[in-house]
């Protein structure tokens, strides 16, 4: 038995390790590890495991702790930012202090963990799948699918409750065109790390009975935005890529988009718009199946009437020519039978009148003729020469009468008319001026005029006194009122 | 079944689409008209039937998914 060995206990060991580290490791550490297992428990305490890999090959574990005070914290930040619940798998950086108990042992006490860190890890997911899902070539697989021309049964991978495809459901089945779709739905789980499982394996199931479907359609919605990494995973990618249908995704979220829903043969936002471009692929059906049948119709009209108005037009120009034919010999018939019937009667005629005549001639000679219209010469001679000397005669006795009438009237008339104009000159000789003054009568005038009531004389007045031979001039002296004395 | 049924309604809607160019090009006859739109009528139909039929059986998928 060695006695010059010290010996310790083991609690002294320990205490000791555990001074010896707390003055080692005496500040805080940054840690990027592998969060193995979250190991959460119903304390509200998680001890999860961290573990380092190499080439695939665990080359340290280690066992770590976060109380529950700073869990609720670290968690909620973490979701807040990096849209991800703290989960399994994940290589995180953490914020730890090294410890050591004696009786836990070692360990690392969570302080905090950065979310930064963990979004360019989940980033870096997201581009790995994309470049390895490029190398194999598969990327656009899905895209390249021959798109069925009515999308009509499609196998629907969601669950039950999910408010997104409640919302699906209800505007494809309120469509107001009578659209009928099949469904069939493989509930899966569609968030977080247990939807890479759950929806592969309903792919799969799916795949076996594809000839029942057109199209397969990822519905999910309603459930806030965490945990939706998952549809950056890989073998979830590649699944949907490769996959022999037509895979539609309505995921709705509204952070990047997903490596699943880039490689689906279409993507939308929301379970609602997924319905629309399900509505509308019916749509694309519908409408040139409507506008066929009204082509149809209108061009069989439009055909049938060309023909109809060609037959009608045809019959028109025969009915036109073969009436035109018709009056054209109806018209020759009428002229030929006018000109018949009028040389006819015109010879008919001329016949007729030459006949007449010769007759004529033949019944009343030329003598016959010639004596009556001597006789009525003569008659008319005779007729003249009778009226002329009766005439003559009238005109005779009435001149004879005229110039006795005349010869017994005009001589005494004429002796009266003489008479009468004796008697005149003897008047007219008696009243002559010179008569006058013959028998001693004077004229006495005053300035040219004879004195008179319209001629008055004044005393001293100048006047002149014709008598038959003289002429005097005299003057007032004095005025006499005859009617006075 | 299911597959040919579906042909049959993508060919229908194909030769529709044919029988519509032909006649807007102005190739049919009156003497192929009657026969062309006899034909066209079948085809809408058949594809109008389409939207709005549902011809696929749950349990039937079922089944053939037990089986497997």
């Amino acid at each position: 038995m060695p006695e010059e060995h010290e010996i310790y206990t083991l609690k002294q060991v320990a205490n000791s390790i555990q001074k010896a580290i707390s003055e080692r490791y005496n500040r805080l550490y940054w840690v990027k590890a592998e969060m193995h297992k979250l190991n959460y428990t119903i304390k509200g305490h998680c001890y999860p495991e961290l573990v380092h890999k190499e080439d695939g090959k665990l080359v340290a574990d280690m066992r770590g702790q976060i109380w529950k005070t700073n869990y609720d914290r670290i968690s909620k930040n973490f979701s807040e930012i990096v849209k991800e619940p703290l989960r399994d798998g994940m290589t995180l950086l953490f914020q730890v202090k090294i410890s050591f108990h004696p009786l836990y042992g070692m360990s690392l006490d969570i302080l905090d963990i950065d979310p930064t860190f963990a979004l360019g890890e989940l980033h870096k997911e997201r581009e790995e799948t994309l470049k390895q899902l490029s190398k194999e070539g598969i990327i656009n697989a899905n895209k390249a699918l021959a798109f069925p021309l009515l999308p009509k049964r499609i196998a629907v991978i969601s669950v039950e409750s999910s408010k997104g495809l409640s919302d699906f459901y209800s505007v494809i089945k309120n469509n107001t065109w009578g659209y009928n779709y099949f469904f069939m739905l493989f509930t899966a789980q569609l968030n977080g790390d247990p939807a890479i499982e759950a929806i592969q394996t309903q792919l799969k199931k799916i795949e076996k009975v594809k000839q029942h479907f057109d199209v397969v359609t990822i519905i999910r919605g309603g459930g806030g935005e965490i945990g939706l990494s998952c549809y950056n995973n890989y073998a979830l990618a590649k699944a949907i890529a490769t996959f022999p249908l037509p895979v539609l995704t309505g995921i709705g979220h509204s952070t990047n988009t997903t490596v699943s829903e880039m490689v689906a043969y279409r993507n939308a936002i929301t379970p609602t718009e997924l319905a629309d471009f399900l509505l509308q692929a019916f749509h694309n059906f519908s409408v040139p199946v409507k506008d066929a049948q009204r082509i149809l119709l209108q061009e069989s009209k439009q055909i049938i009437k060309t023909g109809q108005e060609g037959l009608a037009q045809e019959i028109r120009v025969f009915k036109g020519e073969t009436s035109n034919l018709l009056v054209a010999f109806n018209h020759q018939l009428k002229d030929t039978s006018r000109s018949l019937q009028l040389n006819s009667n015109i010879r008919f005629h001329e016949e007729k009148k030459y006949l007449f005549s010769k007759q004529e001639k033949l019944k009343h000679g030329s003598n016959k003729l010639h004596h009556e219209k001597k006789y009525l010469l003569n008659h008319s001679i005779l007729t003249l020469k009778k009226n002329h000397a009766n005439f003559q005669f009238s005109q005779q006795s009435r001149l004879e009468d005229l110039s006795i009438f005349l010869k017994q009237t005009f001589p005494k008339r004429l002796d009266k008319e003489l008479d009468q104009l004796k008697a005149i000159e003897r008047n007219i000789h008696l009243i002559d001026p010179v008569q006058v003054l013959k028998r001693g009568y004077s004229i006495t005038l005053f300035a040219g005029k004879v004195v008179s009531e319209s001629n008055p004389v004044s005393v001293g007045d100048k006047l002149k006194i014709i008598t038959l031979n003289t002429s005097i001039e005299a003057e007032v002296t004095h005025l006499k009122n005859n009617e006075n004395e | 079944m299911k597959m040919s049924e579906e042909i049959t309604y993508t060919a229908a809607f194909e030769e529709l689409q044919l029988i519509v160019q032909e006649i807007e090009e102005g190739g049919i006859s009156v003497d192929e008209l009657s026969i062309k739109v006899k034909r066209a009528a079948q085809l809408i139909k058949i594809c109008k039937s389409k939207l709005t039929s549902t011809e696929e059986d749950v349990n039937q998928i079922l089944k053939e998914l037990e089986g497997e």
